[in-house]
């Protein structure tokens, strides 16, 4: 029966072996894990563009972005004071060389201001040939992965060919790849062996049941012999020398060393480009209809401009509701989730300088269910935020972040 | 003399050219290469899906090439748990009280092979696919309880060395006078607290899921997995027991050339 | 349990015999094997494995602290029944070898077969010096005091200068980003990692930290202290784990 059962396992592993030779491109990731009331209420992405979605190893791409920290941050997220601009890929694919907030490069993580506007850039250099779905995403501190919209890159050419030379400060240049490999491996393989031949040398006389019978007898004496005593004498004093002249040799090699750098950048906001005063947008009431997959958005929008404004736009977590009565405005390269049709509004006049409306808009479309954001009415911090597009006809943008209490509508 | 199915069996291959005491011995290469083979397969499958479908749970490529995998497993471990130790079970030895020091003898190197077949896939579990885990979580948004990598390590690694465990403890309590007459407490211990390692996936994917969201692999979420693992101390305890009883029975045989 | 041999009457086992036991030591080298790279290295992966699998996180005030503390917990246990019941003083260096083995492994073909890292960010540490240091002062003593104080001691303090050989080189300068980092700080930007940001680091904080900015010995006779508990701790540990009980019921 065991041989039996040995055979089905052997045909399991097997079948799994053989599976091998199929391969697919990559997914997106599972970006919508996440609850939604983070992914709508913490960092809030948006004009997210990359320089380039094809190209080769070596070859240096960017992406841009600009996004607002939420004021109405939710209560059970902890505060931005660590957040980590990141890049989600399948391994380093391609490696981060350049990264900048508000202009300022930044290498450490960096404290966020609620209700702060900021920009990024990060410049990335092909390394695996491939087809790969990459996010730019924050990584906030005890809190998780926020992720900013998606877009497919494919990387060309050969992977031998990647190289990621860097001038050390004394103006050496290293092969980031390799440094310090080979020392590396030398050092484990030393003591390795060193240790192999300690083991080796107890291991070749009889073991377990024979000293133990030994032992029982009183004869520790004959267990342990001179030459035993004489290696371990040897050992007890040879390696701390080893060690010592090791280490004093690395340090007269590299007598510059510094120790990790740990330090948080302080990057301030830019001057306020959402909420910025000019056309302001109070949320009076917000329902989200179960069977219709709509949020209605009872707005209060006051237009201190000297133009007359109109609603392009609702975005929330990377889903961008359009208003349907307006061309859909480029959006580039990036790949938000676009609910082309899914904004509509229970008045279709533009909001005169000066005045004072309030309407209803209404964000409807499957997304809601299939971005898994219509789990807001399960939260326990059932609080609705994302970003409301106003426009003039000049195509100047006033961007609103909204947020509201969600009343669900159940049938 | 005792009188087991395995012990029947067994005379029927007396033809073997090992010693009487390694009766077993191929067959415990055999299963340390089986083992090797779905270990080193369910490596290779990782290889060629995990970064093209295992990213995202939420997409139909992912229940294809991951969650059949998760059910696959889950009937591969009943079947497996049911027919090995339903096996060890029903061919118990009957008459221990008869047992002859030489097939006794023979009989504790076997269970040192089931031991030993137990900590092989403690390895896997333990060491390789565990530190893989920090590895695969670099590469992942961890979106699910069932990553590309815990599927494997969770719920195939993990629950197929608690049964070959439970092999090793069956193998010991039903066919060894001393495991029969006593519960031996370091075999128990080895056995029952690694097995606390599965039940632990409880806290650590109830942790991950309220407040820790990071891949740091030292962190009190994941300590739970580590008091299970000190358990593995009690093979000392083992060691000891199969010496001195050993050398009882040695010392019961004729010395021969 | 215990079996009655005395000295006078004792006869080493010959012929047959001995090569039954030599068999059983095979088998019981195979298990121990596998034994401690399973156990040990999952012990070590989930209390510092975040220091040891990253070159970026190897400070010079957690690391040098706490990964020989870890480190000397499966020694201390398995040389308390190896020496004490067999004399085989080979308990550290079995036990820190099995984890070298266990952690090569996975870096090679976990971190950067599947995951593309480039190895040297991921070169595990070693204590094999100070393992080896350990069981030779064990036997030369023979003493758990003797070993606790001085071997639990050199234990810690060999730790980092034994490890600068292979990472002092990624702590030399550059300037990157208007700013000064190390190689190790640059290999954790440049190879991005999506689970591991740079503020879930854990290194060296606090203000009075660097007495003059030398903050590792410090940091190595705090271990050493606090090696020489956990070694008599653990050695205890892996004594009660070592009982030969039979119980009645469980």
């Amino acid at each position: 029966m065991k041989s039996r059962i040995n055979k089905y396992l052997l045909a399991l592993g097997l079948m799994l072996s053989l599976l091998t030779l199929n391969s697919q491109t990559v997914m997106a990731h599972g970006e919508k894990a996440l609850e939604p009331f983070i992914r709508m209420r913490t960092i809030q992405w948006y004009d997210v563009q990359w320089s380039k979605q094809k190209f080769n190893v070596n070859e240096e791409i960017s992406v841009t972005g600009k996004f607002h920290v939420a004021e109405d941050w939710p209560i059970s997220v902890p505060k931005p004071e660590a957040s980590f601009l990141n890049i989600s890929t399948p391994g380093p694919v391609l490696i981060r060389t350049e990264r900048y907030l508000n202009g300022k490069p930044f290498m450490n993580s960096v404290a966020l201001q609620p209700g702060g506007d900021y920009d990024f850039k990060v410049v990335l250099k092909g390394r695996l040939p491939g087809h790969y779905h990459i996010h730019p995403f924050f990584n906030l501190k005890d809190a998780g992965q926020v992720m900013g919209p998606g877009i497919w890159l494919d990387i060309e050419g050969d992977a031998a060919d990647f190289t990621n030379d860097v001038k050390i400060i004394n103006g050496e240049t290293i092969n980031m790849e390799t440094y310090g490999l080979s020392n590396g491996i030398f050092w484990h393989v030393f003591w390795g062996l060193l240790a192999t031949a300690w083991l080796l040398w107890w291991v070749r006389r009889p073991l377990f049941i024979a000293r133990y019978r030994m032992l029982q007898a009183g004869l520790d004496d004959e267990l342990i012999t001179h030459k035993d005593r004489l290696i371990a004498k040897a050992l007890m004093v040879g390696v701390p020398l080893l060690v010592y002249a090791s280490y004093v040799m690395t340090t007269r090699q590299y007598p510059n060393t510094i120790p990790l750098q740990a330090s948080m950048d302080q990057i301030l906001p830019l001057p306020a480009e959402v909420n910025a005063g000019v056309v302001n947008v109070e949320t009076l009431k917000a329902e989200y209809s179960v069977p219709k997959r709509a949020l209605s958005l009872t707005v209060k929008i006051n237009n201190n401009s000297e133009k007359p404004v109109h609603i392009v736009e609702f975005s929330t977590a990377n889903v961008g509701f359009y208003n349907k009565a307006l061309p859909l405005p480029d959006s580039g390269n990036s790949e938000p989730v676009l609910a082309v049709e899914g904004l509509s509004l229970s008045t279709i006049e533009a909001i005169k300088p000066g005045e004072e409306k309030t309407m209803t808009i209404t964000a409807e479309d499957a997304f809601w269910e299939t971005e898994k954001l219509d789990g807001l009415t399960r939260d326990a911090d059932s609080r609705v935020g994302g970003l409301l597009f106003l426009a003039d006809d000049t195509g100047k943008r006033y961007i609103s972040s909204i947020s509201a209490a969600i009343i669900p509508k159940f049938n | 003399m005792a009188t087991t199915t395995e012990h029947l069996i067994e005379q029927g291959e007396s033809d073997s050219k090992l010693p009487w005491y390694l009766k077993d011995l191929y067959r415990y290469l055999k299963g340390f290469a089986l083992l090797t083979i779905v270990y080193m397969g369910l490596r290779l499958y990782q290889g060629a899906f995990a970064v093209s479908t295992g990213l995202d749970s939420t997409t139909p490529a992912f229940e294809q090439y991951w969650m059949r995998l998760f059910y696959i497993e889950l009937w591969v471990i009943a079947a497996f748990a049911s027919g090995m130790w339903g096996y060890l079970w029903f061919t118990r030895d009957r008459n221990l009280d008869n047992l002859a020091p030489k097939e006794e003898i023979r009989r504790y190197f076997t269970l040192t092979m089931w031991i030993s077949i137990y900590t092989f896939a403690v390895y896997w579990a333990g060491s390789y696919f565990a530190e893989q885990d920090n590895s695969w979580h670099q590469v992942a948004i961890r979106d699910t309880p069932f990553t590309a990598n815990h599927i494997i390590e969770f719920y195939f690694n993990f629950p197929l060395y608690v049964i070959l465990g439970g092999c090793a403890w069956l193998y010991a309590r039903t066919r060894l006078p001393l495991y029969a007459k006593g519960i031996s407490l370091p075999l128990t211990l080895a056995v029952v607290g690694p097995f606390m390692i599965l039940v632990s996936v409880g806290f650590n994917e109830w942790g991950h899921t309220f407040w820790f969201r990071e891949e740091f692999f030292a962190a009190p979420i994941h300590w739970g997995f580590v008091i299970g693992v000190w358990f593995a101390l009690g093979v000392g305890g083992i060691l000891l027991q199969g010496v001195t009883r050993l050398i009882e029975l040695l010392d019961q045989l004729e010395d021969n050339i | 349990m215990s079996v009655d041999l005395s000295s006078r009457s004792f006869r080493p086992y010959t012929g047959e015999k001995a090569r039954i036991t030599r068999a059983y030591d095979y088998l019981i080298l195979v298990l121990a094997l596998f034994l401690f790279i399973g156990s040990f290295h999952l012990h070590f992966a989930l209390t510092v494995g975040d220091w040891d699998f990253w070159v970026d996180w190897k400070d010079r005030q957690w690391w040098p602290l706490i990964t020989p503390l870890m480190g000397i917990t499966f020694p201390a246990a398995v040389q308390a029944v190896m020496w004490e019941k067999f004399r085989l003083p080979l308990g550290a260096t079995l036990c820190i070898a099995c984890l070298s083995i266990g952690t090569w492994i996975a870096r090679i073909f976990a971190y950067h077969y599947w995951n593309y890292f480039p190895i040297n960010m991921v070169l595990p540490s070693t204590m094999l010096p100070s393992a080896l240091v350990l069981d030779a002062i064990l036997m030369l003593s023979n003493s758990l005091t003797v070993t606790a104080i001085f071997g639990g001691s050199l234990f810690a303090l060999l730790f980092y200068p034994a490890n600068w050989p292979i990472f002092g080189m990624f702590h030399v300068p550059i300037e990157y980003g208007n700013g000064q980092m190390t190689v190790a700080d640059l290999l954790g930007f440049e190879y991005i990692r999506t689970g591991m940001p740079e503020y879930l680091r854990i290194i060296e904080r606090g203000t009075l930290r660097t007495y003059g900015q030398y903050a590792t010995p410090l940091s190595a006779f705090c271990s050493a202290l606090l090696c020489t508990l956990m070694y008599t701790l653990w050695w205890y540990i892996g004594k009660w784990f070592a009982t030969v009980r039979y119980l009645t019921k469980i």
